[in-house]
């Protein structure tokens, strides 16, 4: 039974918003660790069906994350050292199967933050968090909104970085001055419509037809590609496409003869793009994804552990698997870690005000909390992000580029094609 | 008198069964009552001859429609719930003028392709059905209490009661709605059709009338999800969650009332808690389709067939009874 004194008041929703980490004191037992316990973190991301090429990895990546920090003895807290312990949930990209999720890694597991790929699923996840004052995280900041505070991107602004690679292209290949885009018509892929709309007008590229977009059911590309390349662009631009899509197109692409500069914002496989196609069609290749043996890795500027050692553990265990998001939520979970420790404590709303006091230190760099002109909050990590390109069948890391220096000259760009796409914070339905 | 026992044990089992499950478990719990209701109402449309691609996204109507009723009309929650199922059953009759063109195969792939055109519709206008990323915020069940007992619609076993509610009530009225005489015509139309039309039988309106009540119970199955997930999005009602509901149907099997039901549980159950509790979350896509094709070979009228041989043993009069008639 629910005591009635969690649901009387002015209204539910009032309630939600201004009492939620009360209630989770109240309604959601607040599981105590003893010194030498295992803290949980809870990974709630598709496992299986599509999307799941960007939660797998992740995963397979938390593992080699998890076993490193409890060899060099856990994570210290007020209390003393604990070992870390990842649960998964396969939400399959359903928001009621995440929903399902989220209330047994919270209510069942006693897990202390939850790490969601985010998009279709967070949504169902909402509610969850506003109740439970649960800290989670997000790949895609375009869930973040101020309604629920507790929700952070600390790894990745997509799709505002694609903006580097593009400025990158500019400035190194001015010869090019006309493309042409298409995406998914999806939720990751008109943000990224939007943002790449965004760069090459600033960058001063002429986009010759509107951007194509494809239902996210397509299968045969070769008309998608044939009409790309009707207008001989010199540039295509794959946006946010899922690497089911980049695969066959870049193919596509491959076999209409298409010879110019293609800019993605991601290139999963991309061995397997090279043997599908060659090597001399995949060079120069611009995407937003490093492999983590790239030597500009080792800089100091990085904050992510051992990079290098990391990318050869993942390919050592799970051979040609390494994808965009196989660092990424073991990023997130450094941050997590600095921020937990700093705090003395694993309770997501000490560790979520650690995080947030001051600077924040994203893989790539000391980065600042941002978003409030976009999402309607700052919770989104931004700084530098890598450019990289394809040389010699090997992705590798061309420039980092600050994101917030491109936002200040042409941020007003970007909320202009960012409404015209309904992808404002305020614009969701 | 055996018949009212059984009904109390039933109903005191219904209302104990979430007290013994774990908070996910009641959640699924939920989502199970609803696709209860779902491939149920979807067995009524069968039962003309029919099945149907669409039936998904006609639910994705209810769904839609009664969070739209909510969201920019103001509608009290319950009362655009029976709105969004009106919305689904009219426009199934919308639907069926060009529909009920075909039959059969031709039927099948029409409803495919009418299921998509909506689905495209929700994804093409942001206003109002919010485009790919779909509806959030939608309102949940407005909380109350009944003095001994306060509904919070937050959680599950809250929602558990007031959704198996409404759906023992849809079942009652479906299975009222088979064994009357409309009933047993919509059979006729599956099985007899040329004997049925003589017999003045208009088989195009049966098939209409059984494909609006399917629709507007499938209606009212996603409008009772909208509120509780409190998002829907038009992936949520494609193709792939159709396939799920054929399955429960065909491995359930679809000659009884009972058999979608069985179908629903026993995969659901499986899927859902079974072979995620072994550890074989990622596995489960994979072991799913091999049960699948098993119960299909050595099951092939379904798993309401395992019941009735029960029934059907217990029923037959033993040998010495045999011998005295």
């Amino acid at each position: 039974m629910i005591p009635k004194f969690l649901t009387s008041g002015p209204s539910r929703r009032t309630f939600l918003k201004t009492a939620g980490a009360a209630a989770a004191s109240l309604g959601f037992p607040r599981m105590t660790l003893a010194a030498g316990e295992p803290i949980k973190i809870g990974f709630l991301a598709p496992l299986t069906g599509a999307v799941a090429a960007w939660g797998k990895p992740g995963l397979d990546g938390c593992a080699i994350w998890a076993e490193r920090v409890n060899a060099a003895g856990g994570i210290q807290l007020a209390d003393g050292a604990h070992p870390i312990e990842f649960v998964s949930y396969d939400n399959e990209y359903d928001p009621a199967k995440a929903r399902t999720g989220a209330t047994k890694l919270i209510r069942e597991d006693g897990v202390k933050f939850i790490m969601m790929l985010g998009g279709d699923t967070w949504p169902g996840v909402q509610p969850v968090a506003e109740r439970t004052g649960m800290l989670f995280s997000t790949l895609l900041p375009s869930d973040l909104s101020p309604e629920t505070t507790t929700l952070v991107a600390p790894a990745e602004v997509h799709p505002i970085y694609n903006v580097t690679g593009v400025e990158w292209l500019a400035q190194n290949k001015p010869d090019l001055k006309t493309a042409v885009m298409c995406a998914q018509d999806d939720a990751l892929g008109l943000p990224s419509v939007a943002t790449y709309l965004a760069a090459f007008e600033a960058a001063g590229i002429e986009m010759l037809e509107e951007p194509l977009l494809f239902d996210p059911a397509t299968t045969d590309f070769a008309p998608v590609v044939t009409r790309l390349m009707a207008k001989n662009p010199e540039i295509i631009c794959l946006d946010t496409c899922y690497s089911d899509y980049v695969h066959p197109i870049c193919e596509q692409l491959f076999q209409q003869g298409f010879s110019g500069q293609i800019i993605s914002c991601t290139a999963d496989f991309y061995d397997q793009m090279i043997e599908k196609t060659s090597q001399e069609f995949m060079e120069g290749f611009i995407f937003q994804f490093p492999d983590f043996d790239d030597p500009a890795l080792n800089s100091d500027a990085i904050n992510f552990q051992d990079p290098n050692g990391f990318y050869a553990e993942y390919n050592a265990r799970h051979p040609g698997q390494w994808g965009a998001v196989s660092w990424e939520y073991a990023s997130i979970m450094d941050m997590w870690k600095a921020a937990a420790e700093k705090a003395g404590s694993a309770e997501p709303d000490a560790v979520m005000t650690a995080m947030k006091d001051g600077r924040g230190g994203h893989a790539f760099g000391e980065a600042d909390w941002w978003g409030k002109d976009l999402f309607g909050i700052d919770n989104a990590l931004v700084g530098d992000w890598p450019v990289v390109a394809i040389e010699n069948g090997k992705a590798v890391i061309k420039e980092f580029r600050s994101i917030p220096d491109w936002y200040n000259r042409h941020g007003d760009l970007l909320v202009k094609h960012m409404e015209a796409y309904g992808q404002m914070w305020n614009q969701r339905g | 008198m055996r018949n009212l026992l059984i009904f109390v044990l039933g109903s005191v089992a219904l209302i104990a069964l979430p007290y013994g499950l774990s908070f996910s478990q009641q959640e699924i719990l939920v989502f199970l009552v609803i696709n209860v209701l779902l491939v149920t109402s979807y067995r009524l449309m069968t039962l003309t001859g029919e099945w149907s691609l669409g039936h998904v996204v006609i639910m994705g109507v209810g769904a839609y429609a009664s969070a739209l009723y909510t969201k920019e009309l103001g509608i009290y929650v319950p009362v655009s719930m029976i709105l969004g199922a009106v919305t689904a059953a009219l426009l199934a009759v919308l639907l069926s003028f060009p529909l009920f063109r075909m039959k059969g195969f031709y039927f099948l792939i029409g409803s495919f392709a009418a299921g998509e055109i909506i689905r495209l519709i929700w994804k093409r206008f942001r206003e109002p059905f919010g485009g790919v990323r779909g509806i959030s915020g939608i309102d949940p069940m407005p909380d109350f209490s009944i003095g001994i007992y306060q509904f919070d619609f937050f959680e599950p076993v809250s929602y558990y009661y007031f959704a198996g509610f409404i759906v023992i009530a849809s079942l009652w009225v479906l299975w009222r709605i088979e064994k009357s005489p409309v009933g047993l015509t919509f059979h006729a139309v599956h099985w007899q059709d040329k004997l049925a039309q003589a017999s003045g039988v208009n088989l195009r309106a049966y098939r209409t009338l059984a494909f609006a009540i399917a629709s507007g119970f499938a209606g009212l199955a996603g409008a009772l999800q909208a509120h509780y997930v409190g998002t829907v999005n038009p992936n949520s009602f494609d193709i792939e969650v159709m396939v799920f509901v054929l399955t429960w149907a065909i491995v359930g099997g679809t000659a009884t009332f009972y058999g979608p039901i069985l179908g629903c549980i026993v995969l659901t159950v499986l899927n859902e808690i079974v072979l995620r509790e072994m550890g074989l979350e990622q596995a489960r896509p994979l072991i799913y389709g091999a049960i699948m094709i098993l119960s299909i070979l050595f099951l092939p009228d379904g798993l309401e067939s395992l019941v009735q041989k029960v029934t059907r043993r217990k029923s037959a009069p033993k040998p010495e009874e045999k011998a005295a008639t």
